[in-house]
C-alpha cells in the first residue's frame, strides 16, 4: 500500500477541493445577489464564514434553488467536466444581461517531472484567498453601475460536450453575453486549492 | 459519460502522466499567461482557416511531435502566439485518440479545452459580438477534427457563427425564484432603501413622461420680471382673451402683448401702496387692479387710462389688501385679507353690490365658474367656499352665506379652477390634493381640450405637473349640487391612484412657482416666481389634437424669442 499512498492523498484532496470550491460558489453567489440587490437585503442574514461575516439568503426557495444547482456543479467538478460558471444578472423587464460574474475553473496540473507531489496547500491560506475574493466582490459595488431596474439572475455552467448532463434539469442556453462594445471587464482575484484554480472576473454593461 | 467505473480522479491523474499532453498544456499555459492582452487582437481568420485545413490532409500521427516542435519554434518569434495557439490545437489528429482506452480521450479533451479556456477567460463577453473567430477557432477546430468527417467545413462554420462546438452552455431548467413579494414588505423596503436606489427623482429639468406625449421641459420664452413680489397670497399675472399678459411688478403694471412681443407700461399704483392682484375682464378690454390698501382700480387697456377707483367700503383699510380678483361680466369680485369678498358692479356709482363673509383668513383664491353660476373662493383659513352667483345683485348690505364649504384642505387654498368642459372644480390647497403632489400647490389650470389639468408647485420641486383627469377609471364625482348645482368638487379626496401624473417639469423656477396663467387658446402657461422671471411653457400643444381649431394657435409666435426685459 505504500505506493498507493500518494494517489490516495490526491484523491482526498480532489474530493475535498471540490467541496471547497462548491462551497465557495455558494457564498460568492450569495454575496453577489446581496451586493447587487437582486434580492431584497432583508432576505439575507449574516453568517460567520472564512473568518468573516458573509450574508447568506434565508429565502428557502432561493436556498433550495442554489443547493440544487451546486449539487450538480459538485458532480461536474468531480469529473472535471465544468470549465466555467457564470452568474448573469439580467434586467427583469428587458431581459438584457447587465452583469456577468465569471468564475473560470481550471485544473491544476502538477509538474510532470517531479515524482514527489508538492506539499498540500494549507487550508488557512486557501481560506484567506477566498476571503480576498469575497471582499473584492463586495468592493466592486463602488465602481459597478447602479442598477435601477429590478433584476433576476441566472447561473450558467460551461461544460464539455461529453459532460454528463441530467437531461430534464439542465438545458442548453444562450450565453447571455454582453455586447463587446458596451462591456467593461474587471478581473478579480483568484484562489487555488491543490486541484482547482478558480479565477474570477466581472463583466458589466457600461455605455459611457 | 456514465461509462467510467474507475473513479474520475484516477483518470485525471493518469491523464496528467501521458507524455504528450502535459508538455502541450504547459506550453499553452505559458502562452496564454504570457500574453493575455494580445489574444484579444487576433483577427486574422484567413490564417486560422488555412492552418485549419492543413492538418486534415496529413492524418498521420507521426506528424505530431514534429508539429509541436515547429510550434515551439514559432512561438519564440513572439507576437503571433495567439494564432499559434489555434494552430497547435489543430495538430491533434483524431486517429491516435481512437486507439486509446475509452477513458483517455475524454480526459484528454478536457485538458485541451481546459487549456483553451484560457483565451476564453479574457474575452468572455465578446464571445458573440466582436471576435467570434478568434475566440472559438481553437476549440472548434479541435472538436471538428475529432467529431466530423469534414472538419475544415465545420471549423469554418463554427468560426463564422462563433459557437464553441465542444462546449455546452447550460442553465438550470427553472428560473430562480422571485423574491418574496408581499405588498407590506415591499412598501417597507421602499422606505428603507438607500437614497440612490429610490424611485428616481428625475434630474433637474428632467421630465417623467409616462404617456406617449412629450412635454417640452424648457420654457418657450423667458421674460425678465424685476421686482416681482415674492408673496404666495397675491395674484400678479393675468392673461386676457385679447392675448395680452398683464404683470404687476411691485407698484407698476406692465402689459406684454403676446402677438407682437411688445411691452408697454400701463401705469403705476398710488405712491403709498402696491399692486396685490390683477385680472382682465372677460372681453379683455379692462384690467382690474387690486391694491394693498383695499382699493380697486379699473384701467382701460387700450388707452392705458385709469377709469375709476373703487373702495370696498368707507373703512377700506380695515378690509386689507385685495389679494384676489375675478371678473364675471360687469361684476368684479374682490377677495380681501380680512376674509371678506365683495362684488362690485363696475357700471354703477355705488359699486358694492354684495359682501360675502365666509372666510376667517385672507381670500387668496377667487374664481368664477364659466357660466357665472358659482363663485369659488379659497382662503388662508384652508376653506373652500362656493357661493351662489345669482345673489350678486340683491343689495349692498346682503351678507351671503356660502352654498357649500369644503374644509379638509390643510393649507391656504390659492389654486382654484373650473373645468371648461365639465362642472368640475379643482382646488389646490397648500399640500393636499386629489393627486398627491408632495408639494405646495400654488396654481391649477384645466386644459381646454383635454381631460387634463396642470398644477404649479412650490417647495420642494418648484415644479409644473400635468395630471390626467379622472385619476381612476371610474370618475370620482363627489358632487355638491344644490340649487343650480352644477359643480361637483373634488378638491381634497386623497385617492390612491395608479399614476395620474402625465408629466412633470421639475425646477421650473429657481424659487417656488407663485403665479400662473393660461393663454386664451389654452396652449401656453405663463408662470411667475420669486426669481423674477416669467416663463412661458407650451404644455398643451393643440397640434396633435384632432379636430381642434387652431384659431388662436400661433399668435404668440410673433414675439421675439429669448430673454426680453419686460421693463
Amino acid at each position: 500500500m505504500a505506493t498507493s499512498q500518494a494517489p490516495t492523498r490526491q484523491a482526498i484532496t480532489l474530493k475535498g477541493s471540490t467541496n471547497l470550491v462548491t462551497e465557495f460558489f455558494k457564498y460568492a453567489a450569495n454575496t453577489i445577489l446581496f451586493q447587487r440587490g437582486v434580492y431584497p437585503s432583508d432576505d439575507f442574514h449574516m453568517v460567520k464564514k472564512y473568518g468573516q461575516t458573509v450574508l447568506v439568503t434565508q429565502d428557502l426557495a432561493l436556498e433550495n434553488y442554489l443547493d440544487r444547482i451546486l449539487t450538480q456543479v459538485n458532480k461536474w467538478l468531480l469529473t472535471g467536466s465544468v470549465t466555467q460558471l457564470v452568474l448573469a444578472i439580467i434586467s427583469k423587464d428587458t431581459r438584457l444581461p447587465l452583469e456577468r460574474w465569471v468564475f473560470d475553473i481550471n485544473l491544476v496540473e502538477p509538474p510532470a517531472d517531479s515524482a514527489e507531489p508538492p506539499p498540500p496547500k494549507p487550508e488557512s491560506e486557501i481560506q484567506a484567498e477566498i476571503r480576498y475574493i469575497l471582499k473584492q466582490i463586495v468592493s466592486t459595488v463602488t465602481f459597478l453601475p447602479i442598477i435601477d431596474d429590478p433584476t433576476v439572475f441566472n447561473i450558467l455552467a460551461y461544460t464539455h460536450e461529453s459532460a454528463d448532463v441530467p437531461a430534464d434539469e439542465w438545458v442548453d442556453t444562450d450565453p447571455l453575453a454582453i455586447e463587446a462594445s458596451k462591456s467593461q471587464q474587471v478581473k478579480l482575484r483568484s484562489f487555488s486549492t491543490d486541484v482547482h484554480r478558480i479565477e474570477a472576473m466581472v463583466a458589466y454593461r457600461y455605455e459611457g | 459519460m456514465n461509462q467510467p467505473k474507475t473513479p474520475s480522479r484516477f483518470r485525471s491523474r493518469s491523464d496528467a502522466k501521458t507524455p504528450l499532453t502535459p508538455s502541450i498544456v504547459s506550453q499553452f499555459n505559458a502562452v496564454s499567461l504570457g500574453s493575455p492582452q494580445k489574444r484579444a487582437d487576433i483577427s486574422n481568420p484567413f490564417l486560422v482557416r488555412s492552418r485549419t485545413a492543413s492538418p486534415v490532409k496529413r492524418t498521420t500521427s507521426a506528424a505530431v511531435p514534429q508539429q509541436t516542435s515547429s510550434n515551439a519554434g514559432v512561438i519564440r518569434k513572439g507576437g503571433v502566439e495567439s494564432r499559434l495557439d489555434v494552430v497547435s490545437h489543430d495538430y491533434h489528429p483524431p486517429r491516435p485518440e481512437l486507439k486509446r482506452s475509452r477513458s483517455t480521450p475524454s480526459t484528454r479533451e478536457r485538458s485541451l479545452s481546459h487549456s483553451s479556456a484560457h483565451p476564453d477567460r479574457f474575452i468572455t463577453a465578446r464571445e458573440d459580438a466582436a471576435l467570434p473567430s478568434s475566440l472559438s477557432s481553437g476549440a472548434t477546430a479541435a472538436a471538428a477534427n475529432a467529431s466530423t468527417s469534414s472538419p475544415g467545413h465545420t471549423a469554418r462554420l463554427a468560426n463564422a457563427t462563433g459557437v464553441p462546438l465542444n462546449k455546452r452552455v447550460l442553465a438550470y431548467h427553472e428560473p430562480p425564484p422571485a423574491s418574496s413579494s408581499s405588498n407590506f414588505l415591499s412598501a417597507q423596503r421602499n422606505i428603507a432603501r438607500p437614497l440612490y436606489a429610490r424611485d428616481a427623482l428625475p434630474s433637474s429639468n428632467g421630465t417623467t413622461s409616462t404617456k406617449s406625449r412629450r412635454v417640452p421641459t424648457t420654457p418657450e420664452r423667458v421674460l425678465d420680471a424685476p421686482g416681482m413680489v415674492d408673496d404666495f397670497y397675491l395674484n400678479l399675472i393675468s392673461w386676457s382673451t385679447l392675448n395680452v399678459v398683464g404683470v404687476a411688478l411691485g407698484e407698476s403694471i406692465y402689459l406684454w402683448a403676446a402677438d407682437t412681443g411688445i411691452v408697454s407700461h400701463l401705469g403705476d399704483a398710488p405712491d403709498d401702496t402696491y399692486v396685490a392682484s390683477l385680472d382682465f375682464s372677460g372681453d379683455g378690454a379692462y384690467l382690474g387692479i387690486g391694491l394693498g390698501t383695499g382699493s380697486i382700480e379699473l384701467w382701460d387697456v387700450a388707452s392705458s387710462q385709469k377709469l375709476r377707483t373703487m373702495a370696498p367700503s368707507s373703512d377700506a383699510t380695515s378690509a386689507g389688501q385685495v389679494a384676489s380678483l375675478s371678473w364675471f361680466n360687469h361684476i368684479l369680485t374682490s377677495g380681501h385679507s380680512n376674509g371678506s369678498i365683495v362684488h362690485h358692479d363696475v357700471r354703477v356709482p355705488r359699486h358694492v353690490v354684495a359682501t360675502l363673509q365666509g372666510h376667517t383668513g385672507e381670500v387668496c383664491g377667487l374664481h368664477w365658474s364659466p357660466g357665472g353660476e358659482v363663485l369659488a373662493s379659497g382662503g388662508n383659513d384652508n376653506v373652500v367656499n362656493l357661493w351662489d352667483g345669482r345673489g350678486g345683485d340683491v343689495g349692498s348690505n346682503t351678507r351671503g352665506a356660502p352654498k357649500w364649504t369644503k374644509r379638509n384642505h390643510t393649507a391656504a387654498v390659492k389654486a382654484l379652477a373650473f373645468s371648461p368642459w365639465s362642472p368640475l372644480l379643482a382646488s389646490g390647497g397648500g399640500t393636499l390634493h386629489t393627486y398627491h403632489t408632495g408639494a405646495q400647490v400654488t396654481g391649477v389650470h384645466w386644459s381646454v381640450d383635454r381631460k387634463e389639468l396642470v398644477s404649479t408647485h412650490g417647495f420642494p420641486g418648484n415644479a409644473i405637473i400635468g395630471w390626467a383627469y379622472p385619476p381612476l377609471p371610474s370618475p370620482s364625482g363627489s358632487g355638491s349640487g344644490t340649487g343650480s348645482g352644477t359643480t361637483g368638487s373634488r378638491g381634497t379626496t386623497p385617492t390612491p391612484t395608479p399614476t395620474p401624473k402625465l408629466f412633470e417639469i421639475r425646477d421650473a423656477h429657481d424659487s417656488r412657482v407663485l403665479f400662473s396663467a393660461l393663454s386664451p387658446n389654452g396652449e401656453v402657461l405663463v408662470t411667475g416666481a420669486g426669481d423674477e422671471n416669467l416663463k412661458f411653457w407650451r404644455i398643451w400643444d393643440s397640434r396633435d389634437v384632432k379636430g381642434k381649431k387652431k384659431t388662436v394657435a400661433k399668435k404668440e409666435e410673433g414675439g421675439a424669442r429669448g430673454i426680453l426685459g419686460i421693463r
